[in-house]
């Protein structure tokens, strides 16, 4: 009901009605992705009049809806946090301290509750901004970035979010504010954010995604927002999944701490066979079965059960390990992600 | 119950990056005065037709003034135990505010001061406007000026239910396999109606209840507001005393969860309504009571719960004047 009306019109027609449609989008041409003209009451020390305040009224509630489809609630086994999608693909930004680490399980609730697999990619761990990529297969709604950090102190922006967790009959949270303070690695703007939002997206009048909610002071005014930038210096490593600086919002996985989640017997003809896989652990996530007899670690044959705790003993926490299995008789390949014990 | 990931509380090392941070002046943020000139307009509406609620001289909360012979609505968890309520309307303080009658489950009281010749607010069509407009409301006031708060509507309108389901807000004594009250919540329905520690509960609604399944049977499907008859035997003595149901969250004091404890000042009272809007404006708690302007100036609804530091919740308008008519009616006020 929140939504204005013509967008969904647009969806339905869209089939049928193709040149229809293209007629309709030059109409209605200011929708948020086509608009990049920055709105003037940016420029007014302080709103005016009604005029301005309706102008800006009316930015927000124009790249409300699209802005929201891509915010994403990430829920993880210890807690949730929110997220924003950036690629149809489904690459989705967040916090470093929201994932906590590499490669671990996620799951992506999207606006409507649709909830999604996914895994985490590359953090810095020192700034506060990190990377999950959903695993299903798109396309995905999702949010322009503003690259060229055209965000000015004193600009009107919006910040979504699912506090405290997602709530359907509520939907994630919008608020308003100005962007108060630019340093380096921090915006801080005065929409006021709180456990829940953590991750969240930043936007600008034009519904351009300019920070992710990072951390709050204890003042009401006091919330602080990852720039873009430092997520698109960091792009590369982000995307391979690196662990990236030595900072508090994450902690650095320690070697020998990886955890695979199953016990084994060595097999006289070779290989270990899997007696038990412990619930919810890597290797039953990986796929594991009990009875499977694991042939090769990462491409290492195995005879006995020390050699693949030294090949362990040697990785940490979201290393990833290809099992190849033998399952009734035949070969198959199995992709874990250590956990932290 | 979920942990959200907290938010780190901030400790940044500003000191160093001097040369490279810019600030924005304080009146120009969102709150700042500077901004808030340019909801003058509705401003105007908020001196003339919002009421401060005093208990002596401190300042207990808002209300909204709904006639010109000075039927006022409010919070009523907020007022309710004023000993010297007054209301300051534009410039005028009225002494000896009277309360009237109170609906308890959305926690409004209708107020009646002696006065004449004043602007009763006027009621938007709809609270459904689209979220990411514009909303206005009390900030701190003074003596004789209003000052406001602006916002935005910020989700989407919905029942609140009571925070841990509805109670009498007693504990009851080892694993309630008996009725025996082992403590009464201090801002409970037990503790109002006269309820005491060591009070065996035989009957409630006039039916036999005899361990905590049966009570929680008999609250089933009760809202907060709602009052349920409990009969109970002291030394021997059976009586019957009607008990205020409410949020068992609410009636006990604790330190709340993580997200509480970085929420400064939020409402007592601030579950179990029907049905609310939220906005992102943030004053203290005692914000709550007035009304929710939209640009025109219209009331589209009346503050009721400042639930944490990011989320305040208003009765829609729709709500608000049934529930303002059926006060008036059972007040016996001529409208």
């Amino acid at each position: 009901m929140e939504y204005p009306i013509h967008i969904l019109v647009l969806k339905i027609l869209m089939k049928p009605l193709l040149i229809v449609l293209s007629v309709l989008l030059v109409i209605t041409g200011h929708l948020p992705a086509a608009s990049d003209a920055r709105p003037y009451v940016n420029d007014k020390k302080a709103p005016e009049n009604r005029k301005d305040l309706e102008v800006i009224q009316g930015a927000l509630t124009q790249a409300l809806p699209k802005a929201r489809s891509a915010t994403v609630c990430l829920e993880m086994a210890d807690g949730s946090g929110s997220g924003v999608i950036v690629s149809p693909e489904g690459l989705v930004l967040t916090a470093a301290h929201v994932t906590g680490g590499i490669n671990r399980k996620i799951t992506v609730i999207l606006e409507d509750g649709t909830k999604l697999p996914a895994r985490s990619l590359g953090l810095v761990s020192d700034k506060d901004a990190a990377m999950v990529q959903i695993l299903d297969k798109g396309p995905f709604p999702y949010v322009e970035m503003d690259k060229n950090n055209t965000t000015l102190l004193g600009d009107w922006v919006f910040s979504l979010g699912h506090s405290g967790g997602y709530d359907k009959e509520r939907g994630s949270v919008v608020r308003i504010g100005r962007l108060v303070r630019i340093a380096n690695m921090t915006f801080q703007s005065d929409c006021t954010l709180i456990g829940g939002d953590s991750g969240g997206p930043l936007f600008d009048l034009n519904g351009k995604l300019i920070g992710i909610h990072s951390r709050v002071g204890q003042q009401l005014q006091v919330n602080m927002h990852v720039p873009m930038h430092v997520y698109l210096e960091n792009w590369d490593s982000l995307q391979k999944g690196e662990f990236l600086g030595d900072g508090d919002f994450a902690k650095r996985p320690e070697k020998g701490k990886g955890f695979l989640g199953m016990a084994t017997e060595p097999r006289k003809e070779g290989g270990l066979r899997v007696t038990k896989v412990g619930k919810g652990g890597p290797a039953e996530e990986g796929g594991v079965k009990d009875g499977d007899v694991v042939l090769k670690f990462n491409g290492t044959k195995l005879e006995t059960r020390e050699q693949m705790q030294a090949l362990l003993k040697e990785m940490s926490e979201g290393d990833k390990v290809l099992l190849e299995i033998l399952r009734g008789g035949s070969p198959i390949t199995l992709t874990c992600y250590l956990s932290a014990r | 119950m979920r942990a959200e990931i907290s938010l780190f509380a901030a400790c940044l090392l500003w000191a160093g990056h001097a040369a490279a941070q810019q600030s924005l002046d304080s009146d120009y943020r969102l709150a700042g005065t500077q901004t808030v000139m340019a909801f003058e307009e509705q401003r105007q509406v908020l001196q003339t037709s919002s009421a401060v609620m005093l208990n002596g001289r401190k300042e207990i909360g808002y209300g909204i003034v709904i006639s010109h012979d000075g039927y006022v609505l409010t919070k009523a968890s907020e007022v309710i135990s004023a000993a010297d309520l007054s209301v300051t309307v534009d410039r005028t303080n009225y002494p000896g505010a009277r309360i009237l009658v109170v609906d308890q489950t959305w926690d409004v009281a209708l107020v009646k001061i002696e006065a004449s010749g004043l602007v009763p607010i006027v009621y938007a069509e709809t609270s459904g406007v689209p979220q990411g407009t514009w909303v206005v409301s009390n900030g701190a006031s003074s003596r004789l000026v209003r000052r406001l708060l602006a916002g935005i509507v910020s989700a989407k309108s919905r029942e609140i239910p009571a925070s841990g389901g509805v109670g009498l807000g007693i504990v009851l004594k080892g694993e309630g396999e008996t009725l025996e009250i082992a403590e009464v919540g201090d801002k409970s329905g037990a503790k109002e109606a006269g309820l005491q520690k060591g009070d065996l509960i035989v009957a409630a609604d006039g039916k036999k209840v005899k361990n905590s399944a049966d009570l929680a049977d008999a609250l089933k499907d009760r809202k907060a507001g709602n009052r349920i008859t409990i009969t109970y035997r002291r030394k021997e003595e059976e009586a019957t005393v009607e008990v205020l149901l409410a949020a068992r969250a609410e009636m006990f004091h604790d330190d709340g969860n993580r997200n509480d404890q970085m929420s400064g000042d939020f409402s007592q009272r601030r579950s179990g309504f029907p049905r609310v809007m939220q906005h992102d404006i943030l004053g203290n708690k005692s914000i709550m009571g007035g009304p929710l302007l939209d640009l025109n100036g219209k009331c589209i609804g009346m503050n009721i719960a400042r639930a944490n530091r990011a989320e305040s919740f208003a009765i829609p308008v729709e709500d608000l004047k049934r529930i303002a008519a059926a006060l008036m009616a059972s007040s016996g006020a001529k409208q």
